[in-house]
């Protein structure tokens, strides 16, 4: 089995809970992967990224109109972190990265939110 | 575990959909035979599959939650529906359960959550998350309470004499007085009291007054 001594880092905030659930099973069933934390409210990352080391985080806002300003403060205080919204309803996740235009990622399988989250980091 | 729960899943969010797959097969005593990103198209493939129980989002765009379950709950009333709903709206649970649901779990409640409301409505329960009872509790209370007025108008007929015993207290008179006026004894008028408060299940004097002026039976 390979072994791998960096896993990606993963911080959740997701809402409602049941996709907080889905998610976090499909993270850590992941070898290379591994959720480093998880906060209910988006405006806590910003203090929970400051304290743990992360790769990528992971936010399903329901309806909050302040996720691209947290997304954008995100990557503004740490450029090397990736961040993906994923949707609580319909099915369009986004993936940001600090100095590139937000990747859209339609109807996402977990096949593909998984490639993303690999290829979004070195 | 000899028996194995035969799931079907119907939500337009991808995500949620093949997480729930991928979480509901470890469990040892169910199965995922389906799942549908629609409602149409879920109850075409639920008609075909015949699931045991089937997890119905309420916000799918082509067809509905409940227009789905109620569809189900008329053509196969014996696959069990289980509603994914977004918010403890009451009015929404009570359309649900009156749609043919037999449980509702929040997606704001656990997975553990849900894999427990599965095998509790396959065993022939009723299940919804523990945070919407008490709301649906205080709905069915409001209900009652609306229906119990007209039950006892309806079904109410206070006799001329409990009218003028009830006049006579609205005036003022003590048992005594009233038994004074109508030429009866004081244990006839407690009598008389006692019936009116029974049959408009109500506590005392006071109440009788009240119900009298309110419909208009008082004398001018």
């Amino acid at each position: 089995m390979k072994e791998y001594t960096a896993k990606i880092k993963v911080m959740l905030s997701s809402r409602p809970r049941m996709l907080s659930d889905v998610i976090r099973n499909m993270v850590t069933h992941q070898p290379d992967m591994e959720v480093v934390g998880e906060v209910i409210d988006p405006i806590e990352l910003l203090i929970a990224v400051k304290k743990i080391p992360v790769d990528v985080v992971i936010i399903t806002p329901v309806a909050s109109a302040a996720t691209p300003r947290i997304c954008s403060q995100l990557l503004e205080e740490h450029p090397s972190l990736k961040v993906m919204t994923l949707p609580a309803e319909g099915n369009t996740a986004y993936l940001y990265q600090a100095g590139v235009h937000r990747r859209e990622l339609d109807e996402p399988s977990e096949g593909v939110i998984l490639a993303a989250i690999r290829s979004s980091t070195p | 575990m000899s028996e194995i729960i035969r799931v079907f899943i119907a939500d337009d969010n991808r995500l949620l959909r093949e997480g729930l797959v991928s979480m509901l097969s470890e469990q040892e005593d169910m199965s995922v035979i389906g799942t549908a990103p629609g409602g149409d198209e879920a109850l075409r493939q639920i008609k075909n599959l015949r699931p045991e129980v089937a997890l119905i989002d309420i916000g799918m765009p082509d067809k509905d939650g409940i227009e789905v379950t109620r569809s189900l709950h008329q053509e196969m009333p014996e696959v069990k529906v289980v509603i994914l709903g977004m918010i403890d709206l009451t009015e929404e649970i009570m359309a649900c359960i009156e749609a043919g649901a037999v449980g509702y779990v929040l997606k704001e409640a656990s997975f553990e959550h849900l894999a427990e409301t599965i095998r509790s409505v396959y065993r022939g329960e009723s299940n919804i998350s523990p945070q919407m009872t008490a709301s649906l509790f205080t709905r069915i209370a409001e209900l009652a309470s609306q229906r119990m007025p007209k039950l006892a108008e309806s079904s109410v007929k206070l006799t001329g004499r409990e009218l003028e015993i009830i006049n006579l207290i609205a005036e003022g008179l003590s048992n005594k007085e009233i038994a004074r006026r109508l030429f009866i004894e004081t244990q006839t008028v407690k009598n008389h009291i006692h019936n009116i408060l029974d049959k408009l299940q109500l506590y005392n004097r006071l109440e009788a007054v009240q119900y009298a002026r309110e419909r208009n039976l008082l004398k001018k």
